[in-house]
């Protein structure tokens, strides 16, 4: 059920009417039902997938929680009975995080590993034929959190299977997160509510907002997008780099309409889901930006990969050796500059089974554990020339530096293979041909001028919205203070635009968004 | 210890005033970058075993925190 259908919107304003009519102990019960009806419409096979994740951390957790009950209950200075419960807590977490991401593995990984396997034996190995369940890397990703939560003692389980079904499988993050913590999201779920207003009108404004986003601006540039960048384009550097300047709009106001559409109809419910994005757009280094951009499965990786990995015997013993033979700071960043490169790759890897998304893990990864490891001499350059860090022009300088390197990445995620992307990197240097830009050879990629304006004036207003939202200015709490006229006029200014340039369009065709295939 | 740790946390993030400030994470003064080059330069300098449970921002947003953290550690 997409979001963009009707089904979608009927489910959403059915579940919002009916939440809020229903007794509060059984709300959580109706949110549950409309969190199946949302996943069923995907075909009756992803539910069971996605029951089975349920059913696995469901009993993971259980196990673990009683594990340490068993671990608190243990007399002081036992050290065989707590090494026993620890070795029980490291199998069941392990072996529930196994068969969780074993699943992942199976759907996303297999045939590209029987396709790297040499013919003689990659051909006699069966292939995956199911379909991928619809958001499994983020289900998969939110309920093994709640494992590694309960393993690390973090918070009790939750014993009833079906409320904690109801965590995992909240059906507006269904698609593509964010990725939700238990002790964030599960009591706001499964709290008694009555209707705020405010929630509701915020809501509805979020919501529209990134239909907008996704509707009006990120479906538009997808056409262009989809014209250019192809194997063996016929356009030159400069088309090509105009391409891809469309990309990231659309790439940013898909996935972050998607998120504000989820957070949206979540707040009309009164729930507060976690933020996924905070402006990337101004980012001022690599690292900023994906502290900026999917922000939930950032934490999810240093929560749960970074630490761990960082802290784990072999990183402890590769950073001693460090120290010794490297020396000087380098030698004490050493490993975790290592664990800091490991994790991009994962993140890159994570977005799909292809060589484009491993080179996309190792461009993050070697720019970033580059500049961690070369901070310091950065940071001397930039005292010798005397520049002020909080200065306008450095700030800019740096932002624009670091959408220079963004968008240097986002050729490998869109080409449709690895080697296709570096030859387009390669046209657009070698070959601009900026006469194509003026010569109507734009106009001749699917979209027209008044598109190609719509595009352009859109991603220039979310730009603005954003610049004030950095300031500091929080834009729905200053419309809600004033008059009642004046917000009545911005909504419906909103659904005006999103009926005239979205949803209305002739020949509208709604595409996917772009981060549920991952 | 209190000088000792301040002094790590100088050479690992210079620029930060440990001495004052109380919301390391929180404000975004050190990340999980340095969070983990701080402990593991801690469990080296006090011979202490910090666990990745123990990585949370309470526990290190002020050089008084950090401490505490160690001295829990070194039980």
């Amino acid at each position: 059920m997409a979001f963009t259908s009707w089904s979608f919107v009927a489910l959403a304003a059915g579940t919002v009417l009916l939440y809020y009519w229903t007794p509060g102990r059984w709300q959580w019960l109706l949110l549950l039902a409309a969190s199946v009806v949302f996943y069923a419409a995907g075909g009756w096979g992803s539910l069971c997938w996605l029951a089975g994740v349920i059913a696995v951390t469901w009993l993971a957790g259980l196990a673990l929680g009683r594990l340490n009950e068993a671990r608190r209950a243990l007399p002081k200075g036992d050290k065989a009975a707590l090494a026993a419960v620890k070795r029980k807590k490291k199998a069941a977490a392990a072996a529930a995080a196994l068969l969780c991401f074993g699943l992942l593995y199976a759907m996303k990984y297999w045939d590209f590993t029987v396709d790297l396997l040499p013919a003689s034996l990659g051909g006699r190995l069966p292939r995956w034929d199911f379909v991928m369940p619809l958001g499994l890397s983020f289900f998969t990703f939110q309920a093994v959190g709640y494992v590694i939560d309960v393993y690390r003692d973090k918070y009790a389980p939750q014993k009833n299977p079906a409320r904690y079904a109801l965590f995992v499988s909240f059906f507006p993050q269904m698609v593509q997160g964010p990725i939700g913590r238990y002790d964030a999201l599960a009591p706001q779920l499964l709290a008694a509510r009555k209707l705020d207003w405010k929630d509701l009108q915020f809501g509805i404004q979020l919501a529209l907002w990134g239909y907008l986003k996704k509707m009006v601006i990120a479906d538009r540039a997808a056409v262009l997008v989809d014209a250019v960048i192809t194997e063996n384009t016929p356009y030159g550097g400069a088309v090509i780099a105009f391409a891809m300047v469309f990309y990231c709009i659309q790439l940013y106001c898909d996935f972050s309409g998607g998120i504000d559409i989820t957070r949206g109809v979540a707040r009309m419910l009164g729930i507060e889901l976690a933020v996924n994005f905070r402006r990337p757009l101004f980012a001022t280094s690599l690292t900023d930006y994906w502290r900026r951009w999917h922000i939930t499965l950032g934490q999810w990786m240093r929560d749960y990969l970074f630490y761990p990995l960082s802290l784990s015997k072999p990183f402890a013993r590769l950073g001693k050796w460090a120290r010794k033979r490297i020396g000087g700071l380098p030698g004490k960043i050493f490993a975790t500059s290592l664990a800091t490169f490991v994790v991009y790759l994962v993140i890159g890897i994570w977005h799909g089974a292809n060589f484009r998304y491993i080179a996309f893990g190792l461009w993050n990864g070697t720019v970033i554990t580059a500049s961690l490891l070369l901070e310091r001499r950065f940071l001397a350059w930039r005292t010798a020339l005397r520049i002020d860090q909080a200065s306008v022009p450095w700030r800019v300088f740096m932002t624009a530096r670091t959408s220079l390197l963004v968008f240097l990445g986002r050729y490998l995620t869109r080409a449709p293979r690895l080697l296709t992307a570096l030859s387009l990197l390669w046209t657009t240097v070698s070959a601009p041909r900026l006469g194509q830009l003026a010569d109507g050879t734009l106009l001749t990629l699917g979209l027209t001028a008044g598109d190609l304006w719509v595009v352009a004036l859109g991603a220039l207003a979310v730009t603005v919205l954003e610049f004030f939202q950095e300031r500091g200015v929080q834009v729905r709490e200053s419309l809600s203070r004033r008059s009642g006229p004046l917000q009545w006029l911005a909504l419906a200014a909103m659904l005006a635009v999103l009926a005239a340039l979205g949803i209305f369009r002739a020949g509208y065709i709604s595409s996917e968004f772009i981060y549920g295939q991952f | 210890m209190r000088e000792q740790v301040i002094a790590i946390l100088t050479e690992l993030c210079p620029g930060v005033d440990f001495e004052r400030e109380t919301a390391l994470i929180d404000d975004g003064l050190v990340d999980s970058l340095d969070i983990v080059s701080i402990v593991t330069e801690l469990m080296d300098a006090f011979d202490v075993e910090i666990n990745v449970e123990d990585l949370l921002p309470e526990n290190f947003n002020s050089v008084d925190a950090i401490v505490g953290l160690i001295e829990r550690a070194q039980g």
